[in-house]
């Protein structure tokens, strides 16, 4: 081990190359995954905050929050049913709002709740909402009154919640009143009359949705997990991300790999004088597995700074969100690539003879 | 050229580690590529094949289709601005219908509705006709399979206290598709209907965006301005603007233009380092062969061969796994296998790694025959 930090240390020029490509190979990973998790943050909290077991739709909305409308028949027979616990309706509207002081419009998702999601509070007095701070970004501030959609329906800003977003659209979180008066003023051909939501979100025991379902004949019931991947396109953001985001992964191992084996077959006869002095293959091997998770590591750091300043230098259309979690699964994966990879050169070193490394190396 | 096939043959591993790894590269570049081509179409692509030569929206729907809508005093003052030859509602919403056999499973469709004859028709007929009269259709001709086809009945099932809407498809046009799902062009009688059929408590069926057929010699772009600026709380878009402007298209090509420009970065680097770190290794190997006679020029042929090689062969197991991937369909979204694309991405990525392996050129150039005569000394 000791020599293989002693030539990181005094050949770092060695090494540079793997480093720059991992460097970059770091970063695409970032990228790949910052903007996967932009997509899914920003479209699914409002449904991931959720403090519910399952979500109620119309049988004919296909699992659509938009398209889904549920009476107060379907919710007395809801609550009916044996194991529920709570009953809340839930409502969205997706319009523009104008801002105090500022020329460019908002995008918001008035949401109408009963039962508060997690890190939401009780719902506000009419006409007043909780916003997401992502709205912080469009000028919001707490105090404010929007003016949101075509009519102009105003909100009063009470205070600030946290990932709670709807389709990439910065949520205010209002009484089901309230958004019942910003849908049927800014949206007349989905008019929602008293006592119908677009959805209920249900707290209960046992096998809810299979009862819920039996028992009104025309809903469809989703657990939150599930209600969060019928959101439209979050299922198929994941499936093409994720495939990319292994695919460029094979390509790291595939190139840890390679150079680890031109860095082998560059020493073998050092390789050789080493075992002849006892050296085990398993020490030497271990060395260029230990060197590989080195420069893995710096391109890592390297990958993850640049990942950084592109995320600050981005324009804001693009949704990019760097999470711990990102760099933390970005970083075990190229160290498992990079001890992978380096795994190459065991076929090599094990097949290392000394006598003939010396007589080649002399 | 015989040595540097050769090598290749006798260090198989070495080359295909490094031609497996420019296929991914040059796969993933395609892939996305593609991904980002047929997103877009597919996403807005009934925008960008209707006649409409303006679009008027709400201010308030930033340019989002499904947030618009107009007022009926904004109608009216559109139709009003100099330049405007034919104002007309355009809607647009998406449905649950069934398509096709009355027994197939339920299914999302998007319906624009627009006044027949005037802007906002599609402009990509490829089968069938225009409607003519309330209840007929056009379909998206990608989705004609899935019981969209000229023919077919599509239902739009209607909520509780709602009356079924159902349309005969009479025609099929290409690359009509809006956020991605199959997309009907009616007219606005029908589109009104299925708004009804779906939310029967509703009070008014408004436009999502007027559509406007410019006077003979205006222009869309003048035009567009001259609505916004005379009608408070719209904003008019040409065709154009409106399909490069809607929400998501600008965000989806700039976040896959960053990626792919690393892609692009990555493949020609990995490739021009790997000959770098190989020529290097075998400086003692060309130093002697300069030695013995043979001249830079063949050295350096060698070593573009051997780049060259990598690629094509790389390039090829992109394009078969690119290839297999265009007979699938990606959540919904269709990859076009696009022979011109194929070819400029191919012929790009080999440019580039022939330009990223001059700092391997360079050092071949710089052998000097002499150092062989002085044993280990060889410096490069």
């Amino acid at each position: 081990m000791g020599l293989a930090t002693t030539e990181l240390r005094r050949r770092p020029g060695r090494f540079a190359v793997a480093t720059v490509v991992l460097t970059f190979f770091s970063l695409l990973l970032l990228l790949l995954g910052g903007l996967l998790d932009g997509l899914f943050l920003g479209s699914t909290g409002a449904i991931r905050a959720q403090d519910a077991d399952v979500i109620v739709y119309s049988s004919t909305a296909r699992d659509s929050f938009l398209r889904s409308r549920l009476g107060s028949d379907v919710r007395a027979e809801v609550e009916a049913v044996p194991g529920v616990a709570d009953v809340g309706g839930l409502g969205f509207t997706l319009l523009g709002a104008t801002v105090p002081g500022e020329n460019e419009l908002a995008d918001v998702a008035v949401a109408g709740y009963e039962l508060p999601p997690t890190g939401v509070p009780e719902p506000p007095p009419a006409g007043h909402a909780w916003a997401d701070r992502r709205l912080e970004d469009a000028g919001v501030s707490i105090g404010d009154t929007l003016l949101v959609g075509p009519s102009a329906t105003p909100i009063v800003v009470d205070g600030w919640v946290e990932d709670t977003n709807y389709l990439q659209q910065g949520a205010l979180w209002t009484t089901l009143d309230t958004w019942r008066t910003v849908q049927n003023a800014n949206r007349p051909d989905a008019f929602v009359p008293d006592g119908v939501v677009q959805v209920l979100v249900v707290r209960g025991d046992g096998d809810l949705a299979a009862s819920i379902d039996a028992a009104t004949g025309s809903t469809s019931t989703l657990s939150v997990d599930d209600a969060v991947y019928a959101l439209p396109g979050v299922a198929s953001q994941q499936s093409t991300f994720n495939a990319i985001i292994f695919a460029t992964l094979a390509v790291v191992l595939a190139v840890v790999a390679l150079f680890f084996s031109l860095l082998t077959l560059e020493r073998t006869g050092l390789y050789g004088v080493l075992k002849a002095i006892g050296a085990s293959t398993a020490r030497l091997f271990g060395g260029v597995v230990l060197q590989a998770v080195v420069v893995a590591l710096v391109a890592f750091v390297a990958g993850g700074l640049l990942a950084w300043a592109a995320d600050a230098a981005l324009p804001g259309g693009i949704p990019l969100q760097l999470t711990v979690s990102r760099y933390v699964f970005t970083f075990v994966a190229l160290i498992a690539a990079a001890v992978l990879g380096s795994a190459v050169s065991l076929r090599r070193v094990t097949r290392i003879d000394p006598a003939s490394a010396i007589g080649s190396a002399a | 050229m015989y040595l540097a096939l050769k090598e290749m043959r006798r260090a198989r591993v070495r080359f295909g580690l490094l031609a497996g790894a420019v296929g991914l590269l040059v796969y993933l570049i395609l892939f996305q590529q593609a991904i980002s081509t047929g997103l877009i179409d597919q996403f807005i692509g009934a925008l960008k094949n209707q006649s409409a030569d303006v679009l008027v929206y709400n201010a308030q729907a930033r340019r989002n289709l499904e947030g618009s809508i107009v007022l009926p005093e904004q109608s009216a003052a559109i139709a009003e601005v100099e330049g405007v030859a034919v104002a007309a509602p355009l809607g647009e919403g998406t449905f649950t219908v069934v398509a096709g056999d009355p027994d197939a499973d339920e299914q999302d469709a998007v319906i624009f509705g627009y006044q027949l004859g005037g802007p906002g028709e599609p402009t990509t007929l490829t089968a069938g006709r225009l409607p003519e009269r309330t209840g007929e259709a056009v379909a998206s001709s990608r989705n004609a399979a899935d019981g969209f086809d000229v023919g077919d009945t599509v239902t739009v099932v209607p909520n509780a206290g709602g009356t079924a809407t159902s349309f005969t498809v009479v025609g099929l046009a290409e690359e009509i598709n809006y956020s991605v799902a199959p997309t009907l062009f009616t007219d606005f009688v029908g589109y009104d209907a299925a708004r009804r059929a779906v939310n029967p408590d509703a009070t008014d069926v408004l436009p999502s965006v007027v559509a406007v057929h410019v006077a003979e010699g205006a222009d869309p772009a003048e035009v567009a301005e001259a609505i916004t600026a005379a009608v408070d709380g719209t904003e008019a878009l040409t065709r154009q603007q409106a399909v490069d402007e809607s929400p998501g298209v600008s965000a989806v090509r700039q976040s896959f233009s960053v990626i792919l420009l690393l892609f692009y970065l990555v493949a020609p680097l990995v490739t021009g380092l790997f000959f770098l770190i190989v020529t290097f290794q075998k400086a003692g190997a060309l130093t002697l062969l300069r030695a013995i006679g043979a001249p830079a020029g063949l050295l350096v042929r060698s070593l573009v061969v051997q780049v060259a090689a990598v690629v094509v062969s790389g390039a090829a197991v992109a394009v078969g796994l690119f290839w297999l991937t265009t007979r699938t369909v990606i959540g919904s979204i269709s990859v076009p296998f696009d022979l011109g694309a194929i070819g400029f991405t191919v012929g790009l990525v080999l440019v580039l790694a022939l330009v990223t392996s001059l700092a391997a050129i360079r050092r071949v150039l710089r052998i000097e025959p002499i150092a062989a005569t002085t044993g280990a000394g060889v410096h490069l």
